[in-house]
């Protein structure tokens, strides 16, 4: 077997594990996975595929409005500071009359109509930048969920808990991204300049003093952000293991104590935890500086200008201004607008991490979207039953009008193979199972049985030779109509989380009670379901009632049973891993279902193998096998 | 007190120092701002006074206390984000044991049913959330209030008259903050319900794609997948939509102030009670007092999430607590029987029975068994007849309604936690490995083993070879659920693990499980020529498996 090694990450604490290396599985998915997902890394994702025009749009806007709620606030600036200053004059002149109560009521009055206008902005802007959020996370879902439904179900794909976490945690990794950061991209451009802009009439110095402070910081923030990112980065999946380690040892609490190894672990996860604190301390103490550069450079630039005001008003200045000195009135107005104009960049330093990570999760679902895309073109790809069947070309006027089958139909399966040469996964089979035929396919492991029950149901289409359907091409079925016309049991068959009820009724929605009932008893299910909690209606799956492997096994007997107009049944290996009392009804249950039915049924348990149905051994090549 | 109350209790309770010097820490930056611009606004306005009046300004105090403004401002945030972010990483790390503790406590009383896979999991995302309580909320929460309180007492000073406009704003962000807490206890249920719905189908999805494509269809699976979809996106929105109303309530509110503040401040000026310069103080101060509103804005929109995942934290913790973890107790009389010389029974079962707690039927009904040492027995029976139950009874995983289990002569109850464990190793269908090193996997059932030791083991599993052709050998990590390894090599590292433990009894619960033949008997091979003189109970259908044993003990049906 091969070893396929990969090097998952580099790098540990403390040099205690230099690489950490994992052996992969021979999953075909999970390697198409990461191999895409390597190629992402390399690839810098490109936020703009993210929106749709009128979404940018409306990002623009929101981030428009967040400018200008910004704006109005060098009107209340001024206002603030006319008031001041007239205050001032009238404090120097001792004269009240300067300035009536309402003049000031009136003042007030504006300033907060503007406030109002600004808090409006500002409203409006997290509202559009929230609808622009949640309809491409619906998209996103609805697209993952759509490419999901289109690869065929025989090839590999990640864990479903890994697809599950990309659903959701990844996608929700875009909301804060879009909302958070995206509108701030354009405060950040506008904002500082407009400042910068209002200030330059009244005095140069001080517009020169944001200026040359402005833009040192994205400087710093870069130089030291750069060690910062790498480093939390690391950090990240430090985290993500952190909080694994504990799932994980949850999980195996029993083993734990079976091998009274609980205190040990105890002493684990506090070192683990120890470690991890470490680890994030030092990244932090990195990353905070990039933000404290910012900080501090926005706290001198306003001790800078408030000093340079303060002195230009004593008279001991007379620098700076384009004419005359600098008075009271616009030495406030300045000063209240130098916080200002750093609180865009303290804002986009506040959501960078957000970008961080909107940014990782875009690359990931890149990632996944080119495996998936790549998965339904490998499995789709139409012509290869057609092209190489010599009976759809003869019939070129009856493709895609195949009947809706109603009775048993014989089934001519003729050099079907699947698989490149070097990689064969069905070899050349030829067999025929008449109206109404039981055929038991069997085999040993990887001789294709599942492979070839797989082509039946549409699920890989094969690289020559073909199937017939009462003379039909199986691809010109509609693939849903034919698997409705098929009762079918898996090897592992999954059932979903809800009711035993909703779980039945997948496979017809309008059974009876009656229908339930008989179905149940032809898999010998009535008796353990009658003994759960709530019967029929009793919730199974994840966070439901644990089933055994053998009642599992009897509802997706029961399940394929209430197809009772389906003329074909398909099953491959119903009795893997059962008790041989569970198998003994599986097949007896097998045998009741097959009455009417065209039958293939795959499997090389002894057990089947001695029902007196006729057998083909798959091998390199199908023959039959001698009765 | 509410969950959250009480986490922030346990914090304050872990570490003292900690939880305090954070907030006293995070007070300088918070302080030092508002005073940064109080005193510049009084700077520009004394030089004002002074260049017009030519009264002589000492500037060189004030300009140097705006410098050593900004650095405190800047330094105290860097403090206060360190001191406030290792308080919190210590606290999560212990909550991580904790949570550990509480579940190994659960198991070690015979809790019967363990938590789901979808429970732990949000158990262990709870504590990512919980770093909001102390960093989010229980900081910025006493440090607006601290500082208000100060700027109350510098206001009363000035004049007690410049305190309406401060207590009107308070007034109106606490009504806002009662407001926003109760509006959103529904969505946040909601939201969590959304989640898990989604997770869960989305699961169903892609695990279940060959039998839903056959029964129900993979487009109705993924519609179903939408519906979640849309539940929790409109949760979302509602929660997000709630807490940006609060922020621009609070931001209106912090306008009106400064309206309020204006007028108040311009007719004391005039009222002669209040100094230019310390009216414009107020002003700009009063500029950046909204501010340590806004800073709780984060913390209070994910209030009711934090408190769930609090509440399901603190059961848990509780938990931990109630129950004393006497893993190394050791039984403290044991009969002497234990010592009657060696024809005592390995094993003995005397009129056990046994049921679930709340079932109508008992699983197991006066059953009597025993095991000579060195014996093997084979526990034979059809499925659901309580083989597993007599497997979890003899090794002490559960316990008994009626009736007596011995192990050596001495009740199995009173053994005490760590003696049992040395005495009986169980080896499973499906043995859990651990998302570790292989070395690691393997020390869990000997803390001690040397790399000999496990190599030795290893060689014992027939897995010495497939480990060794791994550049990484023993430190080669496995994933999760012991990827990277197949089923057959799962369940000899499973054994490997088991030949590092020497007990008096195995226990093997249908160990060749879903191996083919040629596995099967290897696997059983190995083990006999390993196990020595120790008994083994073996639960099997197996033919081959059965064929090992010296007897059988058949389980009646009991339904």
């Amino acid at each position: 077997m091969r070893i396929a090694r990969r090097v998952i990450a580099a790098g540990r604490h403390r040099g205690r594990r230099i690489k950490l290396v994992e052996l992969t599985a021979d999953d075909r998915g999970q390697g198409a996975l990461e191999g895409a997902a390597e190629e992402a890394r390399t690839r810098k994702p490109a936020p703009a595929d993210l929106l749709l025009g009128n979404e940018r749009a409306a990002l623009s806007r929101a981030g428009l409005l967040l400018c200008l709620s910004d704006l109005l606030w060098i009107g209340q600036a001024a206002l603030l500071a006319f008031c001041a200053a007239s205050m001032l004059s009238a404090f120097m002149a001792e004269d009240t009359a300067v300035l009536p109560l309402l003049f000031l009521a009136a003042s007030a009055f504006a300033f907060v109509l503007i406030g109002g206008a600004r808090a409006l902005c500002q409203h409006k802007a997290g509202q559009m930048a929230r609808r622009v959020a949640a309809t491409v996370k619906i998209r996103k879902r609805g697209e993952f969920l759509a490419s999901i439904a289109r690869v065929s179900p025989a090839s590999g794909m990640p864990g479903s808990g890994q697809m599950a976490a990309y659903l959701s945690e990844q996608i929700d990794a875009l909301g804060p991204y879009l909302t958070h950061f995206m509108p701030q991209q354009q405060r950040l451009k506008i904002v500082p300049l407009a400042i910068v802009l209002t200030v330059l009439p009244i005095s140069w110095l001080a517009s020169l003093i944001l200026m040359v402070t402005g833009p040192v910081i994205p400087l710093f923030m870069a130089l030291v952000g750069m060690r910062a990112k790498a480093a939390s980065e690391a950090q990240q999946e430090e985290l993500a293991r952190m909080s694994g380690m504990l799932l994980d040892r949850l999980r195996g609490l029993v083993t734990l104590r079976l091998f009274g190894a609980l205190s040990n672990t105890e002493r684990d996860i506090e070192t683990a935890g120890e470690r991890f604190r470490n680890g994030t301390m030092n990244v932090l103490k990195i990353a905070f500086l990039s933000s404290t550069v910012l900080e501090l450079f926005s706290a001198l630039g306003i001790a800078f200008v408030a000093v340079y005001v303060g002195f230009s008003l004593l008279g001991d200045l007379s620098a700076g201004t384009w004419w005359g000195a600098l008075s009271f009135g616009p030495g406030l107005f300045i000063l209240l607008l130098a916080p200002e104009f750093f609180a865009p960049l303290r804002a986009y330093a506040a959501a960078y991490h957000d970008r961080a990570a909107g940014l990782a999760a875009l690359s990931k679902l890149d990632a996944l979207d080119r495996s998936l895309t790549e998965m339904a073109a490998v499995n789709r790809s139409d012509t290869a039953v057609r092209g190489t069947d010599p009976a759809a070309v003869q019939r070129p006027g009856l493709a895609q009008t195949a009947p809706v089958l109603r009775q048993a139909p014989l089934i001519d399966i003729s050099r079907l193979q699947v698989g490149a040469q070097s990689a064969r996964r069905l070899a050349s089979v030829t067999f025929t199972a008449r109206a109404g035929e039981a055929v038991i396919l069997r085999g040993r492991s990887g001789s294709g049985k599942t492979t070839l029950i797989d082509c039946l149901l549409g699920f890989v289409d094969a690289d020559g030779g073909h199937i017939l359907i009462n003379g039909f091409p199986l691809s010109d079925f509609d693939p849903a109509g034919w698997r409705r016309s098929v009762a079918w049991i898996g090897q592992s068959p999954a059932l979903f989380h809800g009711s035993i009820r909703s779980n039945l009724e997948l496979a017809n929605e309008t059974a009876s009670g009656a229908d339930l009932e008989n179905a149940l008893a032809l898999a010998g299910a009535s008796g353990f379901v009658s003994r759960l909690p709530k019967g029929l209606n009793t919730v199974i799956g994840e966070e439901g009632f644990g089933l055994s492997v053998g009642e599992g096994r009897r509802l997706a007997l029961a399940r394929a049973a209430l197809r009772t107009d389906a003329p074909v049944l398909l099953a491959d290996e119903p009795t893997a891993g059962l008790d041989d009392d569970t198998a003994q009804d599986v097949i007896a249950g097998l045998e009741r279902l097959a009455e009417g039915r065209t039958v293939l049924l795959a499997t090389h348990d002894p057990r089947v193998l001695r029902l007196s149905w006729r057998q083909i051994e798959l091998t390199a090549g199908a023959r039959e096998a001698s009765a | 007190m509410s969950a959250i109350g009480q986490i922030i209790a346990r914090q304050r309770h872990f570490n003292p120092v900690a939880f305090w010097a954070g907030i006293a820490v995070a007070f300088v930056p918070a302080l030092a701002g508002l005073a940064l611009l109080g005193v510049a606004g009084w700077f520009i306005t004394a030089c004002a006074i002074a260049g017009l009046t030519a009264v002589f300004l000492n500037v060189f105090v004030p300009s140097a206390l705006i410098r050593g403004l900004a650095i405190a401002r800047t330094a105290g945030r860097y403090g206060e984000r360190m001191v406030t972010h290792d308080a919190t990483f210590r606290f999560l790390a212990f909550l991580r044991t904790g949570i550990f503790k509480g579940h190994a406590n659960a198991a070690l009383q015979g809790a019967r049913k363990l938590r789901s896979g979808a429970s732990l999991n949000r158990l262990t995302s709870d504590v990512a959330l919980l770093d909001a309580v102390y960093l989010r909320l229980a900081v910025p929460t006493v440090v607006a209030l601290g500082v208000g309180l100060l700027v109350c007492l510098w206001f009363a000073y000035l004049d007690w008259r410049l305190l309406a406009g401060l207590g009107l704003f308070a007034a109106a962000v606490i009504s806002m903050v009662v407001r926003l807490k109760g509006r959103n206890a529904a969505a946040a249920r909601r939201l969590e319900a959304g989640h898990e719905a989604l997770r869960v189908r989305s699961v169903d999805l892609v695990a279940g794609r060959r039998d839903l494509a056959v029964y129900g269809g993979l487009d109705k699976a993924a519609g179903k997948v939408m519906v979640a979809n849309d539940a929790l996106i409109r949760a979302e929105s509602e929660i997000d939509n709630s807490a940006g109303s609060f922020t621009a309530a609070t931001f209106l509110a912090g306008q009106v102030y400064l309206a309020v503040m204006l007028t108040l401040t311009g007719l004391l000026v005039f009222d002669g009670g209040l100094p230019m310069g310390a009216g414009v103080a107020v002003l700009l101060v009063s500029i950046a007092l909204p501010e340590l509103v806004s800073a709780l804005v984060p913390g209070l929109s994910a209030l009711p999430r934090t408190q769930r995942a609090a509440a399901r934290a603190e059961a848990n913790l509780q938990a931990a607590e109630t129950g004393n973890m006497d893993v190394n107790a050791v039984a403290q009389s044991v009969p002497s029987a234990a010592f009657d010389g060696g024809n005592t029974a390995v094993l003995a079962f005397d009129q056990v029975s046994f049921a679930y707690p709340g079932a109508g039927r008992s699983v197991l009904e006066a059953f009597d068994m025993s095991l000579a040492p060195g014996e093997c027995v084979a526990l034979v029976g059809r499925s659901g007849c309580g083989k597993s139950t007599v497997s979890a009874l003899a090794a002490g995983l559960a316990a008994p309604v009626s009736g007596a289990i011995r192990l050596n002569g001495a009740p199995v109850g009173e053994a005490g936690e760590e003696r049992l464990r040395k005495q009986v190793t169980v080896l499973t269908q499906k043995p859990y490995l651990f998302h570790d090193t292989v070395a690691a996997n393997l020390r869990i059932a000997n803390p001690d083993a040397s790399e000999a030791d496990m190599w030795e083991a290893l060689e014992r599993a027939a897995l010495a070879d497939r480990i060794g052709r791994s550049p990484a050998g023993l430190e080669t990590v496995l994933g999760e659920g012991g990827l990277g390894l197949s089923g057959g090599e799962q369940r000899r590292l499973g054994l490997a693990r088991a030949y590092l433990t020497r007990p008096v009894l195995w226990i093997l619960d249908e160990m060749t499980e879903g191996l083919d033949n040629e596995t099967a008997n290897d696997v059983l091979d190995r083990f006999f020529s390993f196990k020595g003189d120790a008994a083994v109970l073996m639960i099997a259908h197996k033919p081959q498996e059965v064929a090992r044993a010296d007897r059988q003990v058949r389980l009646a049906d009991m339904f």
